[in-house]
């Protein structure tokens, strides 16, 4: 079933070819596939783009190192007990449903026009995912295997080593997984408004402003790649380390 | 021989709904006494109550010289109590790292019991990739490897096809023979009851009571060849008659 993966993306790219080629749409706004990766190609290969790409990878995996740091282990306090996690569930749910960007101006007060602002931010929307799925999976842990070492006169400490701590990882993986998605769109965002003169939400926005619209297109391109094997390297972790998940 | 476990004047109501009332049961010291009833005759509830998993309305429970560290339980759904992410052997040795004991002692421990058991399976695979009869005795190994004095078991064999459930039944005697510990079985199948136990306790439905006490006395390890004998037929029988009187058949 492997090889159908590929289809999906080689009937996009033809269609975005043969829209190219009728000129369904000006040719200034859409440049052909083949003119964009040859584009993004030359980015790469001159290495002109990778100062860009790597202060967005800097910063994306710092807020998202930060978020894993706080939100693991308050999460995973939160969910040992759920009169707590009930008292703040409304105010993770709060925030976790107010968009990171419209609190950005609140960072850029308190961090200040720098990139600690736009790491705050991302770190905080990330880390609010990581702290919600954690807790989660802590408080839908199998209560059988609870009882069963309980009987066994296994100590609070030992059940939530040896348990509850096991039994929240795949809920706090999915949590990892979309924390560090959330991340790489904050911080893309942030890059693109304020404050900072290197970074792909930045090269995406001077390109357009400066109609280099192959560039903008090759851009955007490079930033779903990178999203895509963000993505695919926690899936792979979650596959070797979670072998038992759901088993 | 003494008493072990013994309840006096047991009270236990769920939602309004009574199912002991002045509920009296006793087990002896190093015996099997198995207890056989209709569904919702409270069976589990019996074995929850004396074990501290449910509270008691009231009436009186006790088990001789209790210690959770020399008591195991043996749930129906085992497949959901053992550890998925951890390895087969440590999922045996589980109950020995809680109480502190050294990596030899449970190498120790676990190798006593892989020979009894006679379990061939890569020990360090995961209990997922077992069938559910080795899962099975995985979870009686987790269980018995404390060498428990006070053993609760809870319908073990409901789940396993015949050549695995005698299978069991056997080294379940094996261990029995080897450790003497004061076991309570709850079956559905009469056939397992007088196969294992010294003494069969006949259930009724809701409020239970005690119907019959049926002892069993045939000589220890009960063989595949114990089940076809005239006396095994008698007592099965003796258990039916038992049976009969609780249910509208």
């Amino acid at each position: 079933m492997k090889k159908y993966i590929i289809i999906g993306p080689i009937v996009l790219i033809l269609i975005w070819a043969v829209v190219a080629k009728l000129q369904l749409i000006d040719k200034f706004f859409l440049p052909s596939p083949w003119v964009t990766l040859v584009e993004l190609w030359k980015l790469i290969i001159t290495g002109s783009i990778l100062p860009d790409l790597f202060a967005t990878l800097e910063r994306v995996i710092i807020s998202f190192i930060i978020a894993v740091i706080l939100g693991i282990p308050l999460g995973l306090w939160l969910g040992r007990s759920e009169k707590f996690y009930r008292s703040l569930e409304f105010v993770i749910d709060f925030f976790r449903s107010t968009p990171a960007t419209a609190l950005f101006p609140l960072f850029l007060l308190i961090f200040g026009i720098t990139d600690n602002s736009k790491i705050a931010v991302a770190a905080f929307a990330s880390m609010l995912i990581i702290i919600f799925n954690t807790a989660y999976g802590v408080m839908q842990a199998k209560k059988s295997r609870v009882l069963a070492a309980r009987i066994m006169g296994a100590s609070k400490h030992q059940i939530f080593k040896w348990i509850l701590f096991w039994e929240s990882l795949p809920q706090t993986f999915i949590g990892l997984r979309s924390a560090i998605s959330l991340a790489l769109v904050v911080i893309i965002v942030t890059e693109m408004f304020i404050g900072t003169n290197i970074g792909l939400g930045r090269k995406i926005i001077d390109s357009q402003i400066t109609y280099e619209i192959p560039t903008m297109y090759a851009v955007i391109l490079l930033t779903g790649i990178i999203g895509y094997l963000l993505n695919l390297l926690f899936s792979l972790a979650e596959r070797k380390f979670l072998h038992w998940s759901g088993k | 021989m003494s008493t072990a476990i013994s309840a006096v004047n047991l009270r236990k109501n769920f939602n309004n709904i009574e199912v002991f009332s002045d509920f009296n049961f006793t087990a002896e010291e190093g015996k099997i006494t198995a207890i056989f009833g209709p569904n919702g005759s409270g069976k589990s509830t019996l074995l929850n109550i004396l074990s501290g998993v449910t509270e008691k309305d009231s009436g009186e429970y006790k088990i001789e010289n209790f210690n959770l560290l020399q008591f195991s339980y043996i749930f129906q759904n085992y497949r959901e109590s053992l550890l998925p992410w951890r390895t087969n052997f440590e999922n045996v040795a589980l109950p020995l790292e809680i109480q502190h004991k050294t990596k030899n002692e449970i190498k120790e421990r676990v190798a006593e019991l892989q020979k009894i058991f006679e379990l061939k399976i890569n020990w360090d695979g995961y209990p997922y990739e077992l069938s559910g009869g080795q899962q099975q005795i995985l979870a009686f190994m987790r269980a018995l490897v404390t060498e428990p004095k006070i053993l609760f078991i809870d319908e073990p064999f409901s789940a396993l096809d015949y050549e695995n459930n005698l299978f069991l039944r056997e080294h379940l005697q094996k261990y029995y023979l080897s450790f003497k510990p004061t076991i309570i079985l709850i079956t559905h199948n009469i056939e397992e009851a007088v196969h294992l136990a010294d003494k069969i306790v006949v259930l009724s439905k809701k409020p239970t009571k005690i119907i019959d006490v049926i002892s069993n006395s045939l000589p220890y390890p009960r063989t595949i060849q114990s089940l076809k004998i005239e006396e095994f037929h008698k007592i099965k029988d003796k258990v039916l008659t038992a049976f009969q009187q609780v249910t509208n058949l």
